[in-house]
């Protein structure tokens, strides 16, 4: 049973992408921090994932409770000591793009020489509930399964904090229109701070689960930032529901070339999809036009 | 050209000539720096002949260097070497012109992220190619050319890099692109195609990557996919180009000769902290050399390029129909911002269009000037219909306007925002002409003597005016002024409604979008209101003013 084997290793690779997507539009959606240093993050808490299981014993889904606060903590400060100067000078989005786009290249770099120094160049995996479990006639790992509930509860609180609270209807109000949002008394920048760390901390516990069944290296970082960027534009820049579907097909796509045609063609095949639906709606699957 | 830059052509002869007989008297380890710096030298400035007007940054450098190496690993066995040049040189501008018509239309983010991945994706497809169909990974180059012959090839294609770079920055192509840079929608209105204007550079910079790639390759026998499509090329490129100053021509150039040494330092001491130093003087570019060093503003130098004068426009016969809106229609979501308007404007005329604040008023004016594509209905130009032409063709036909919230081009003078609109119309002015043409214009709206000033420096009332003198440029036959005379003070609303006054008498149509009531009252012929997006009164200014309806619309009748 290709097919089902295909649909559902691809809707559990899809749901992680959706995942990772959701930090990267959290950051430029609300931040206006176009972070290309994004998969370094995503990278930094596989290794700090490893570290607590393989030299302290500690499970990855424990290790969750020590990583997500401090790269939110970590997300925080670098918005404000590093990425404030930049907005306060940007005079229009625009600028502001140019100037993070060039600022989070040089954070990719030092971050990963910095983990290269530390790891070297070699590829880590480690084994953690690696059980195989039977799903709808094909099997399926068990670790592979616990990440995507991970994810969808994840996803599913973001989802409720967005649109329940207060401050999730600050940050929604930030990303359609700063200008306008400081005209009703949302501190702008407050909730900028808060958006880049939250969704470097949606990224760090994307990490954290992608390690327990993916091998990662510390020059890895480059394919998790390309693959969000392509499923955020491709949803919609700011969408929750856009970022879900296109994570989705993306790691349906991607499975379906792997086993299908040549594994080494699903970069190929991401960016068939991402100019296809770019050339037909612009602005994305849910995307809805600026002008 | 002037006695201060005729000592320039023989110092860079002479300089030029100093770096050819580097290789009679270099041993091995400089030459191959000075192979490496040439060849960075050539990708950061061909980088930068796109990248730096249109304020697109792009990663492509790698995939296109890529491809030029990789056709000559295939092709030079069979090929005479000149020949797979420019077999590289085509395939790279093939490649290019797909990209670019795919994502040059989209946002420049969406091209940035394409070229992000674009030389990987290229490695992945040549890689599946060559082991899937020819069953090899990596070729092997058996040509006999030596590092001094790289080294004169790369000489070569920069000094061809700087002369290209250079007819360029004076030709209308350059001007273009520095207007796209500064304000994409100002472009369209000045009758710029964008998109092929960032196309033919995208093309003309892709060339000179893919030349450089074949004419590198030979330094390596062996060749993989993974050799040639390196994505850190991509990134030195920019960090080189953008260290100097990618504004100017000489800019690239500034910054690889320093960083190309550096990497060089690094590599050689440490090099496994390559990638941490990179990243250091990338962030320290951004936060305190935004502008390269070659400074931050970078004035464009207008040449001395003289176009063909161009010559007065014949004006439509007074009386006869200028405009006709027939049943035009435009919708955003439920709100029918225009709803099935019906419209003449005949020549000669001054019509006014007025109504309360979201009645329209805007959203025609964008229609009929191409800013927005009607759902439905036609516009007729002089007889021809123009609904749904792209803005930059509306400009060409003799349709100028001004900006409700207005939109000079920050970065550029006074005078070369007034060329922007002399040198894309159907008969361009250019250089020398272009500059007279332009003080007249700017003598025209009361800005003699700034033509120099940046017009980001103006205040706002002299960016209006500066906006008219651009729209003027174009030498339409049908003007649209949206609240062109809005934040005036009585003095200066004086003024600006005898200068409209002016314009009329010299037979140019005019539709003025106004909340002024004096000016409309002094300046229009006939008065069309709209409210809701339909058109309620239209008639003599006097007689529609005291309508029962509009009052109603305006001060909220009954019903409201």
């Amino acid at each position: 049973m290709i097919a089902v084997d295909i649909i559902i290793s691809g809707l559990l690779l899809g749901g992680l992408y959706a995942m990772v997507a959701l930090g990267l539009t959290l950051q430029y959606g609300v931040a206006r921090i176009m972070n290309l240093a994004f998969g370094e993050f995503v990278v930094a808490a596989a290794f700090g994932a490893w570290w607590l299981y393989t030299a302290n014993a500690i499970s990855p889904l424990a290790g969750l409770i020590v990583i997500v606060p401090l790269a939110f903590l970590a997300n925080w400060l670098i918005y404000h000591l590093l990425l404030m100067p930049l907005v306060r000078r940007a005079k229009s989005r625009e600028v502001l793009e140019g100037d993070s786009i060039l600022f989070t290249f040089g954070l990719l770099f030092v971050m990963q020489g910095v983990m290269l120094s530390l790891f070297g160049g070699q590829l880590y995996s480690y084994s953690y509930l690696l059980v195989p479990l039977d799903v709808l006639g094909t099997t399926v790992s068990a670790n592979r399964l616990i990440a995507f509930a991970f994810a969808i509860v994840i996803g599913l609180g973001l989802y409720l904090a967005l649109t329940r609270t207060r401050a999730g209807t600050a940050m929604r109000a930030v990303a359609v229109d700063p200008r306008s949002a400081r005209l009703v008394g949302i501190d702008v920048t407050r909730m900028s701070a808060l958006a880049f760390a939250l969704g470097g901390a949606l990224c760090a516990a994307a990490g954290v689960l992608i390690s327990m069944f993916l091998t990662f290296s510390a020059s890895g970082g480059v394919l998790f930032t390309m693959k969000a960027l392509i499923v955020v534009i491709l949803g919609g820049v700011g969408s929750l529901l856009g970022t879900l579907v296109a994570g989705l097909l993306l790691g349906l796509a991607e499975i379906a070339t792997a086993r299908l045609i040549d594994p080494g063609l699903t970069l190929a095949v991401n960016f068939a999809i991402f100019l296809g639906i770019l050339l037909v709606r612009p602005t994305g699957l849910f995307g809805r036009s600026s002008s | 050209m002037s006695a201060a830059r005729l000592w320039q052509a023989p110092v860079l002869l002479l300089l030029v000539a100093a770096l050819a007989v580097v290789p009679l008297v270099a041993n091995g380890y400089y030459l191959a720096l000075g192979v490496g710096m040439l060849s960075y030298i050539v990708l950061a400035t061909a980088w930068a002949l796109f990248s730096g007007p249109t304020r697109y940054i792009s990663l492509a450098t790698a995939a296109f260097f890529g491809i030029g190496a990789y056709t000559m690993a295939v092709l030079s066995e069979a090929m005479p070497v000149a020949a797979v040049i420019v077999v590289a040189a085509v395939i790279g501008v093939a490649v290019a012109l797909v990209v670019g018509l795919a994502t040059l239309r989209l946002r420049g983010i969406f091209f940035v992220i394409f070229t992000f991945g674009l030389a990987e994706l290229i490695r992945q497809i040549v890689t599946w190619y060559e082991v899937k169909i020819t069953r090899t990974v990596g070729r092997y180059i058996f040509l006999d050319i030596g590092q001094e012959q790289i080294y004169w090839q790369l000489l070569a294609l920069a000094v061809l890099v700087f002369v290209v770079g250079w007819l360029i920055g004076r030709s209308r192509l350059g001007l273009a692109l520095r207007v796209i840079g500064d304000d994409e929608t100002v472009a369209r209105h000045v009758a710029i195609d964008t998109t092929r204007a960032k196309l033919v550079l995208f093309a003309i910079s892709a060339a000179f990557m893919s030349v450089t790639g074949a004419v590198m390759a030979p330094r390596w026998t062996y060749i993989d996919p993974a050799i040639a499509f390196n994505p850190m090329i991509s990134f030195q490129v920019v960090i080189m180009a953008l260290l100097g100053g990618a504004g100017k021509l000489y800019g690239p150039l500034l910054g690889a000769v320093p960083l190309v040494l550096l990497f060089e330092v690094i590599n050689a001491n440490f090099p496994n902290h390559f990638a941490i130093v990179l990243g250091v003087v990338f962030i320290v570019i951004v936060y305190f050399l935004p502008g390269g060093v070659a400074g931050l503003y970078d004035r464009w130098r207008s040449g001395t390029l003289a176009l063909p004068a161009a010559a007065a426009r014949s004006h439509a016969a007074p009386g006869s129909a200028m405009l006709q809106l027939v049943r035009l229609r435009k919708a955003f979501g439920g709100l029918v911002a225009v709803n099935d308007l019906d419209l003449g404007v005949e020549a000669g005329e001054i019509l006014g269009l007025i109504g309360p604040n979201g009645s329209g008023k805007t959203t025609a004016l964008n229609l009929i000037s191409g800013a927005l594509k009607p759902d439905s209905g036609e516009i007729l130009y002089k007889g021809r219909p123009i609904a749904g032409l792209a803005a930059n063709r509306i400009a060409r036909l003799g349709i100028a306007r001004t900006f409700q919230i207005v939109r000079v081009l920050e970065h550029l003078s006074c005078t070369e925002n007034i060329v922007a609109g002399l040198a894309f119309r159907p008969r361009p002015a250019w250089g020398d002409d272009a500059r007279r043409r332009a003080e007249d214009l700017l003598n025209r709206v009361g800005l003699a003597g700034r033509g120099d000033v940046p017009a980001g420096d103006l205040n706002y009332i002299d960016q209006k005016r500066l906006e008219l003198a651009r729209a003027l440029a174009l030498e339409p036959e049908l003007l649209l002024l949206d609240e062109w005379l809005a934040g005036l003070n009585p003095s200066e609303l004086a003024i600006g409604i005898d200068l409209v006054q002016s314009l009329r008498d010299e037979g140019l149509t005019i539709i003025m979008v106004e909340h002024v009531m004096d000016a409309i009252r002094s300046l229009c012929d006939r008065c069309v209101v709209m409210n809701t997006g339909i058109k309620i009164a239209d008639g003599p200014p006097s007689s529609v003013l005291s309508e029962p309806e509009v009052v109603a619309a305006y001060l909220g009748g009954a019903d409201a």
